[in-house]
């Protein structure tokens, strides 16, 4: 990379010098996250996709199924969305609630349509991210994510987004864009960015739109 | 309604296409030529080999979308009709491949924008690759005929506000612009054409030569994976396909034996190096995936005083080349000047932030203005392109290492967009980065620039246009096909589509591919009927 800084290597990144050059190379990151995977599914962490099981029924709300998103996951986003959306929504708290789980589905719906291939690519990072060890090593965050507060969450973010491991870099941009996309993407979000919607006098001249 | 689409109009009149998903016995069939893939190359082919009287079976991985499920929704059309559900990357996922799946291909999805590949371009690959008879003169013709067929003009109407920014700043500046040609007919300028035409005005393959190949009896099946061809001695023998489920994720179990007497490969420039990787076709210069381009695209965005609504118009009806060519063909890294729509999630998925910022950023979309650069990669030693390999699932994934050369087009690329905005009068300009800021002159914005992280992730990176991987060429040593698309090696195979191109073409991608397939494929109707 030609010109690149040499001063944007934050301390808060990793201490250990030999694990930031282990970590740099793109093999010692998919072993990382290999190992995270495999030990996930050892230790016990929920692997299996959440379906509509009746704890996570409850939170996310009626009907949905989840076809990639595990339990784990699904606590993983429901620490970081306060910090990637939260101050854009409500603070009625029942608003706020299905907003959040709506946007957790459409994650999910969106994650199934990626194929297998990028499927398994988000199982490592998830799997990292929910590992005790990995979460702690990897992500510097040192309760498990149902305890996180949003502020620690956002800092957990910044951390990524900022440091100095293209692979960190790769996991902020997985993580914030599968959001920022399920979020502000859909309908009932439409007004934070003033986008209208469809014309409507488009809309109105298409029968196959005007009356889906 | 149905009866004015031409789609639902063809089913209803028996068109013989078939869905994977409802196949329930492995079964085989037989034309006398198989065609993969329904984009600009396949449906060309087809078209023109069914109107010459050969039989033809086209195959399509993804499903068949028309007007009926195009209600100028991001979320369903993302979901649907992209490349694995737009998120398909590069290997180190730093670069965001934007790539149709579906019947048409990317041209079911494209913004429309059809030029003529550059004279440089065909020049250099005479010059190197030994391509002599695609002279701009020997090509007319091609262009010409495709420029009909697919209905393409220069932009009549006034281009949008986004658009029209471009414009504006290059005039100040006295860069040249020009008006960019769309393949439309009747187009209402709504500005959804990324997530497939509600009007059907778009003249993709979708509207124009799969429908005309259906009309001469060709038969489609879709939701349809091409595995693997399978040789007999120095032919291929026959496809191996596998059914998709209707959620066009996993497959279904079914499998189709499709047999031929020729073979044509059109699956894009990662889906076509990937079935000739997964079949073994032979390959002794190990030629298959290598020398793949993609014009990597950077952006920047500006934050105007006057609404500019980036969702609504024609999305893209202006373009700069005044850094295309300016240093020679084989010069410093050319890049071409362009607009993205904004809509909403498009927007959020390519601006990259969090909180607050991010919240800031999408605020004030009514008034961004976005431009962004082309790199036209591969016309230089030290722009040799990706490597398209296999997965172990056997799924093709381009491995694309970003050169210093190509590093220090982005970087001017940046500076040039943040000039343009600037002199149309943008307040704020912010490059897509992890790193940037918005700055509010363009000397903060230039000093800003100049010193910024040129690095894989940080620097955002998109790509719409996939080329190469089967390049075409006289020496077999260095090429995959010859300058016919035929393959040098097995001689019922043909590829046509832009994997055989030889380098990047220098402008959006869709005309080249159309006019290759139109001469390719009348010199193969006429040697298969023959």
């Amino acid at each position: 990379m030609n010109d690149q800084p040499q001063a944007r290597s934050p301390a808060h990144d990793l201490a250990h010098l030999d694990r930031r050059s282990f970590l740099k190379t793109g093999v010692g990151g998919t072993l990382l996250l290999g190992t995270a995977s495999v030990a996930a599914g050892l230790g016990g962490c929920a692997t299996a996709p959440a379906g509509s099981q009746d704890d996570v029924g409850a939170r996310t709300g009626a009907g949905y199924q989840f076809r990639f998103l595990t339990r784990d996951d699904i606590q993983l986003f429901e620490a970081l969305l306060p910090a990637m959306i939260g101050p854009a929504l409500t603070e009625e708290p029942r608003a706020r609630r299905v907003a959040m789980t709506s946007t957790i589905e459409r994650i999910d719906a969106g994650i199934y349509k990626f194929g297998p291939a990028n499927q398994r690519e988000l199982r490592r990072l998830f799997d990292l991210l929910n590992f005790g060890v990995t979460r702690v090593t990897a992500a510097r965050v040192w309760s498990s994510w149902p305890n996180v507060t949003t502020a620690e969450a956002d800092a957990f973010l910044e951390r990524w987004r900022t440091s100095g491991i293209g692979l960190f870099n790769n996991g902020y941009i997985a993580l914030t864009k599968i959001s920022n996309v399920a979020f502000y993407g859909h309908q009932d979000h439409w007004h934070l960015s003033g986008y209208p919607g469809p014309p409507q006098w488009a809309v109105d001249a298409l029968p196959h739109i005007k009356n889906a | 309604m149905s009866l004015t689409d031409r789609i639902a109009r063809g089913l209803e009149a028996g068109w013989n296409v078939t869905d994977g998903a409802t196949l329930v016995k492995n079964q085989t069939h037989e034309a006398d030529v198989v065609v993969v893939g329904t984009g600009a190359g396949g449906g060309t082919t087809a078209e023109i080999l069914a109107k010459s009287g050969l039989s033809v079976i086209l195959v399509e991985e993804g499903r068949l979308y028309y007007r009926k499920d195009f209600k100028m929704d991001e979320l369903t059309s993302y979901a649907n009709l992209y490349q694995e559900g737009m998120s398909r990357v590069t290997r180190d996922g730093a670069i965001a491949i934007l790539q149709g799946r579906c019947v048409g291909g990317s041209t079911t999805v494209n913004w429309t924008s059809s030029f003529r590949t550059p004279e440089q371009t065909l020049t250099y690959w005479s010059r190197q690759f030994g391509l002599d008879h695609l002279t701009p003169d020997a090509m007319a013709p091609w262009f010409d005929g495709r420029e009909e067929r697919h209905s393409m003009a220069p932009w009549h109407m006034d281009p949008n506000v986004n658009n029209d920014i471009l414009r504006q700043g290059c005039e100040k500046l006295g860069y040249q612009w020009q008006i960019i040609p769309r393949n439309v007919k009747g187009c209402w300028n709504l500005g959804y054409c990324g997530v497939g035409c509600p009007t059907n005005a778009k003249q993709g393959a979708l509207m124009t030569t799969v429908p005309g190949a259906l009309d001469h009896q060709a038969r489609l099946f879709h939701g349809l994976r091409a595995d693997r061809l399978v040789m007999n001695q120095d032919r291929i023998d026959h496809l191996q396909a596998s059914a998709m489920n209707a959620d066009s994720v996993t497959p279904s179990g079914v499998t189709v034996t499709l047999k031929a007497r020729h073979f044509v490969v059109a699956a894009s420039a990662i889906g076509s190096p990937g079935l000739l990787l997964r079949s073994d076709v032979p390959d002794p210069h190990d030629r298959v995936g290598k020398r793949s381009f993609l014009h990597p695209v950077n952006a920047t965005m500006a934050q105007m005083p006057e609404k500019v609504d980036p969702f609504y118009g024609a999305p893209q009806s202006i373009y700069s080349d005044e850094f295309n060519f300016k240093h020679g063909v084989d010069g410093p890294a050319g890049f071409k000047l362009e607009v993205p729509p904004l809509h909403p999630a498009l927007s959020a998925g390519v601006i990259p932030g969090h909180g607050r910022p991010q919240i800031d950023a999408m605020a004030d979309l009514t008034r961004t203005q976005s431009v962004i650069a082309l790199v036209r990669d591969g016309f230089h030693p030290e722009s040799p392109g990706g490597t398209v390999s296999l997965r172990d699932d056997g799924s093709p994934v381009l491995d694309y290492p970003i050169s210093d050369y190509l590093w220090k087009g982005l970087r001017q690329a940046y500076l040039t967009m943040a000039e343009i905005q600037f002199a149309a009068g943008a307040k704020r300009v912010r490059p897509v980065h992890l790193d940037s800021d918005w700055y509010s002159s363009w000397a903060d914005a230039k000093a800003a620039i100049e010193t910024i992280a040129m690095a894989p992730h940080r620097t955002r990176l998109f790509t719409a246009h996939q080329m190469g991987g089967c390049g075409m060429g006289a020496k077999p040593q260095e090429s995959v096909v010859n300058g016919f698309g035929e393959h040098h090696h097995v001689s019922n195979l043909s590829v046509h589509d832009a994997s055989i191109f030889p380098t990047s073409i220098g402008a959006n991608p869709q005309l080249s591919v159309y006019a290759l397939a139109a001469r390719n494929s009348t010199r193969l109707a006429g040697k298969l009927a023959g």
